[in-house]
């Protein structure tokens, strides 16, 4: 079956930083010639014509959006942040993590305990933040922040934040709780649904051999 | 003095280059003996709502006159034609073939390129036919109008809403199930289609291809009326293949338009380097009734924007097409109006000017041909093609006197 490049004519997103050593290898087991990211490469052709876009995730929606790349790897997570209209073909079952709600453990927060009716909230997720709390009624001002999300409540900067916990050891090191989880996250194959149609053949060839990996 | 984000400029090449596309469109509809017809930039807020779906009514610019009726921009032309048809048109014998190239107004969360807030949308309604010879016509004709602005490779998938009901319905899923289903096979949610537990129901929205998925689809539908819709996609795909148009036209049965809205057929045209579709139509036979005239209907448009840029991915866009200047007219108006009379273009130049300042103007806008006028003598002066490189001329034998 590797006769003929599994991937020849696509453009595909992949995914920077912690995807990307997942990525890179589900992308190779299907014979896909993946080099690895050296930090500053942005584009690579490899040698059977598929193209590879090496981008940061929260990029990756809007270059599939608009065709830019025809498919990509990236974290639910990251979909429910851009919400770009993308097709959602596949789980990966890799990069496994939960976005939850956390506080401190001496607010004495927990799971399902009640909150208070205004929250000061601190998140890189502002718009999924946003629409888990609008959802359940609860008036919460948000603070979009950039990094080190676990430090906010620490520094009195916000009750609580809005995060994605992968083993939980930075909530544990910082003595955060978690109280509640919005949703769990994995690495999805996603394409763009006009260009799923224009190169048909060679994206569900793709997609049928991703779906075939064991995780 | 910034603009408003989702609206732009059109400067003079940039608009003739829209304006020549929108003439190409309009000459297609012309062939097909459709009419042009144009409605009012708003509308009242209750009959633009009455005839669109939930997904579009969210889109509207909304606002108030100053007796507090609520008014909207159009957003679209379907509606205010089906408004327009079943308010002044009942006389008129059906079907009735309705064109239009208009700007629509659409308030977008976040405007990009191919999804500006404000828009032109170039496409027909025919009214009161039902049937696959409609069908085949809105479809045709869409082809037909791509190939002619210079997009003759242009692909279309075609679909019909009922295929999906009768699927779902085959697969024991109801109400409010079932529209689930079909919003996730619309996105082509896999992952979340998964979730349901039906196998089939995912690899059906992966089905894509030419006639041969025609059969394998039909022993999953369990209603009447989608296997009627079955067969009339299979027409569709054969009557394409007849016009010569195999290779461009597939069935696509994950594809369904804004579901309130489409009853049946429906389709998308698109090519490869975009990633977004050109132009789009369907059949929409419950918005007239909405109006209270009970008439089917099928229709399509297409957006001049998204295809411009089409063409300009293709470098088929503007090569920087000057506007055609035939004379430069200094000091009198009666020979500028003789010119014009004569059909051509004049540009006036200012009385008294220099002859090096006409040439040079003459020689910047490629105009071959000045006219001055001083104390009523008239002189005519030739511009060569590549009068810049030449010295200016000043001798009277360059100069030809009328």
């Amino acid at each position: 079956m590797k006769d003929v490049p599994v991937a020849a004519g696509l453009t595909i997103a992949v995914p920077k930083g912690a995807l990307f050593a997942d990525a890179a290898n589900r992308l190779r087991a299907v014979g896909i010639e993946v080099p690895d990211d050296n930090g500053r490469r942005l584009t690579v052709v490899t040698t059977d014509g598929t193209t590879l876009l090496y981008l940061r995730p929260s990029d990756i929606p809007a270059y599939v959006e608009f065709g830019s790349a025809d498919c990509g790897i990236v974290g639910k997570d990251v979909l429910w942040e851009t919400d770009r209209a993308v097709a959602e073909l596949a789980d990966l079952r890799f990069g496994f993590c939960r976005l939850v709600v956390a506080g401190r453990r001496v607010d004495r927060y927990h799971e399902g305990a009640p909150l208070p009716t205004f929250l000061r909230v601190a998140t890189k997720f502002i718009h999924t933040a946003e629409s888990f709390f609008a959802d359940r009624d609860m008036p919460v001002e948000l603070i979009r922040l950039h990094g080190s999300v676990e430090l906010a409540p620490l520094a009195g900067l916000a009750d609580l934040i809005v995060d994605l916990v992968a083993t939980g050891a930075t909530l544990r090191e910082h003595d955060l709780v978690v109280v509640e989880e919005i949703a769990e996250s994995t690495a999805r194959f996603v394409v763009n649904p006009v260009r799923f149609r224009a190169k048909y053949r060679a994206l569900t060839a793709l997609l049928d051999r991703l779906a075939e990996v064991p995780a | 003095m910034r603009l408003p984000a989702g609206v732009r400029d059109w400067l003079p090449h940039e608009l003739a280059r829209k304006r020549e596309i929108e003439q190409q469109m309009r000459a297609v509809f012309g062939r097909w003996a459709y009419e042009e017809v144009q409605t009012p930039m708003f509308e009242r807020f209750d009959v633009l709502e009455r005839g669109l779906g939930q997904e579009t009514t969210a889109l509207l610019f909304q606002f108030n006159d100053r007796s507090s009726t609520a008014l909207a921009l159009r957003p679209e032309m379907t509606t205010p034609i089906a408004r327009l048809v079943s308010t002044r048109m009942r006389e008129s014998p059906l079907p009735v073939r309705l064109a239009y190239v208009a700007p629509v107004f659409r308030y977008y969360e976040q405007p990009q390129e191919g999804r500006m807030r404000e828009l032109t949308q170039a496409g027909t309604e025919l009214i009161g036919a039902s049937g696959v010879d409609a069908d085949a016509e809105a479809l045709f004709m869409a082809i037909e109008a791509l190939a002619e602005i210079g997009l003759a490779d242009a692909r279309f998938d075609i679909n019909d809403a009922r295929i999906v009901d009768g699927v779902l319905e085959g697969m024991g899923l109801r109400g409010d199930d079932a529209r689930r289903a079909k919003e996730l096979i619309r996105e082509r949610n896999l992952v979340a289609l998964q979730r349901l537990g039906l196998p089939a129901l995912t690899q059906f929205t992966l089905q894509r291809g030419g006639r041969e998925m025609i059969a394998p689809v039909r022993a999953l539908c369990r209603t009447p009326s989608s296997l009627e819709a079955l067969d009339a996609v299979d027409a569709l795909l054969q009557r394409a293949e007849a016009l010569g148009y195999g290779g461009r036209v597939a069935v696509d049965f994950a594809l369904l338009r804004d579901l309130e809205y489409y009853t049946g057929f429906g389709f998308e045209g698109y090519v490869e380097e975009i990633g977004f579709a050109l132009c789009g139509g369907g059949r929409y036979d419950s918005l007239l009734p909405k109006f209270g005239y009970d008439v089917p209907a099928v229709g399509w448009t297409a957006g001049v924007e998204r295809l411009l840029i089409a063409l300009e991915r293709r470098g088929k866009h503007v090569q920087r097409r000057r506007h055609r200047i035939d004379v430069l007219v200094s000091g009198s108006d009666v020979l500028a109006a003789r010119e014009r009379a004569a059909g051509h273009v004049v540009r006036s130049a200012r009385a008294g000017a220099s002859e090096e300042d006409l040439l040079a103007d003459a020689r910047a806008h490629g105009i071959p041909r000045i006219v001055i006028a001083v104390d009523g003598t008239v002189r005519e002066l030739r511009v060569g093609p590549r009068v810049d490189e030449l010295p200016i001329p000043r001798t009277p034998s360059n100069w030809d006197a009328r």
